[in-house]
């Protein structure tokens, strides 16, 4: 309070007398102005100290914009060589950005914030892009002729690996996603047996798809990219020889453990054989019962009933298989 | 096929040379996040400014291209999605990197766009009670997804370096790469070839 009531006098002594005190009646009072008042003379910063101690630079003013020194045929990429902020006076557009005033058009581009905010390509014009990738070409390596189509990739590289990187600003470089690695194979590309192959499908359960005959291993357990990969390269090969190994234990698989449908042995072949017995019994005597099996078995008819009803378990009910089944019960049976 | 296909790959540890002579944008950017390599770099370049980059790509000293036996990795495919809250600064970006990806010869797949992403909240406008009041924003999330078919590693290592030094601010990206390998050596044969008991007695 009794600063101010001070200042107040101050200002009314100065005024009075017709011309400025200066920075005099300050530093008597103690007081310091912490910004220009009317006793200051031409001291814009509004220090007492720094303007005695230092002369002011006088204002330099801007010289000619860039713009009007540019020819039409410039290389530009002298003038943004690198990514920087759109500067007015070096780039000879007239663009305008911003929301419009009323009755107005958008503002002008000196000065103007919007310009300056959005991140600008000046500095990669296709003239810039192509001297970028003359000095890359040297350091890129052509693709193999012979891999020029999908099959000829999967036949000679039958393994695929995908993994993903990010790239984006924030406190944190790492990303958990990175680490994780997906391997693909198909299982026909691999030497396997049918028991192999079998033995395979059976470990690995539901990574494998049947329409596509693809293995997916997909891992994220270790803590970096490496060693996942290293990690499915391992489960792949132990895998592989653990199925070519046949176990003591292998031998007790049942019916239906089986993957596909057999017809030998199923109560299918034991139906139709009583059926044709019974036929034959009708009008026949009695014979040996294992010849006769033999012979009923081999006959054309039994043949098409097995293909038909081996079909229909393996691939599901269609019309098609209907149709076949159809047909062969029909001659099997003389209707 | 009949001829055999090698691989050769190239070392880019001079890579990194030529890209931040031939962009002053380097100089004072830490590059020691990227990789290793790279590490003697950003102390070279404060040294040597860039200066006649413009007039013709003529580098200070020849750049040290080696040929290393180690072969190629493959890629059948390399999809880089960029996302950011505008899409005109994305239009350009994808200007940018098929022009970039024609020039350097790789195959482009498709270029497109899936739909943008809102999120939207609504929040209470006053600090205290007003709870009819309220306010809402929503954060756009723009996407551009570009698919690279059949490039080889270096070349792969060259484009994708080349354009995240200059993804703008405020775009991230994200890479999906697909290699393809050969079958490895021990996966070809199962090693019981002999009788699988006898083999598992003797482990």
């Amino acid at each position: 309070m009794a600063a101010s009531s001070m200042r107040t006098t101050v200002l009314s002594f100065g005024r009075s007398n017709g011309h400025c005190l200066g920075n005099y009646a300050f530093s008597l009072l103690g007081i310091r102005a912490p910004y220009s008042t009317a006793l200051s003379t031409n001291n814009a910063k509004g220090f007492p100290d720094r303007a005695s101690r230092m002369p002011r630079r006088a204002r330099r003013e801007p010289g000619e914009a860039r713009t009007e020194k540019m020819a039409d045929n410039q290389d530009w990429t002298a003038v943004y060589p690198a990514a920087a902020v759109f500067k007015p006076s070096a780039v000879p557009l007239p663009v305008r950005m911003g929301y419009p005033v009323k009755r107005g058009v958008p503002p002008q581009k000196n000065g103007n914030l919007e310009l300056m905010k959005i991140p600008n390509f000046l500095h990669l014009t296709p003239a810039a892009i192509k001297k970028h990738c003359e000095a890359l070409k040297p350091f890129c390596t052509e693709w193999p002729a012979g891999l020029d189509s999908d099959a000829a990739c999967e036949k000679h590289f039958p393994i695929k690996v995908e993994n993903k990187e990010f790239v984006s600003a924030g406190t944190s470089l790492r990303n958990p996603k990175a680490r994780v690695v997906t391997l693909t194979v198909k299982l026909s590309s691999l030497n396997l047996d049918e028991h192999a192959r079998k033995k395979m499908v059976k470990l690995v359960g539901d990574r494998y798809c049947k329409e596509t005959d693809t293995l997916t291993i997909i891992t994220d357990c270790c803590p970096v990219r490496q060693q996942n990969y290293d990690y499915t390269m391992y489960l792949l090969t132990v895998l592989y020889h653990e199925s070519w190994k046949t176990e003591a234990w292998e031998a007790e698989k049942t019916r239906e453990d089986m993957e596909e449908y057999h017809w030998e042995g199923s109560t299918s072949q034991k139906n139709v054989l009583d059926t044709l017995l019974r036929m034959r019994a009708a009008s026949e005597g009695e014979e040996d019962p294992g010849a006769v099996r033999e012979e009923l078995l081999g006959q054309p008819t039994v043949q098409e009933y097995k293909d038909s009803v081996t079909r229909l378990k393996n691939e599901g009910e269609t019309e098609e298989g209907m149709l076949q089944y159809r047909e062969a019960v029909k001659k099997l049976l003389n209707i | 096929m009949a001829t055999p296909i090698v691989m050769v790959g190239r070392n880019v540890g001079a890579f990194a040379n030529t890209v931040l002579r031939t962009s002053s944008v380097l100089l004072n950017v830490d590059v020691c996040g990227i990789k290793g390599r790279h590490v003697i770099f950003s102390q070279e370049c404060r040294l040597q400014r860039p200066a006649a980059f413009h007039t013709a790509c003529v580098l200070r000293t020849a750049p040290a291209i080696t040929v290393t036996d180690e072969p190629d990795m493959l890629y059948q495919r390399i999809e880089v999605q960029v996302k950011g809250h505008d899409k005109t600064v994305l239009d350009s970006y994808e200007f940018f990197a098929t022009v970039a990806a024609k020039e350097l010869g790789i195959d482009i797949g498709k270029v497109y766009e899936p739909p943008k992403n809102i999120e939207r909240l609504t929040l209470l406008k006053s600090v205290h009670i007003f709870k009819k009041h309220r306010v809402q924003y929503e954060m756009r999330t723009h996407y551009r997804c570009i698919e690279l078919s059949r490039i080889t590693g270096s070349t792969a290592q060259v484009y994708l370096e080349y354009i995240q030094r200059n993804l703008p601010e405020g775009v991230a990206m994200e890479i999906t790469k697909a290699a393809i390998e050969r079958v490895p050596e021990h996966i070809q044969n199962p090693m019981w070839d002999g009788i699988p008991n006898k083999d598992k007695a003797s482990q």
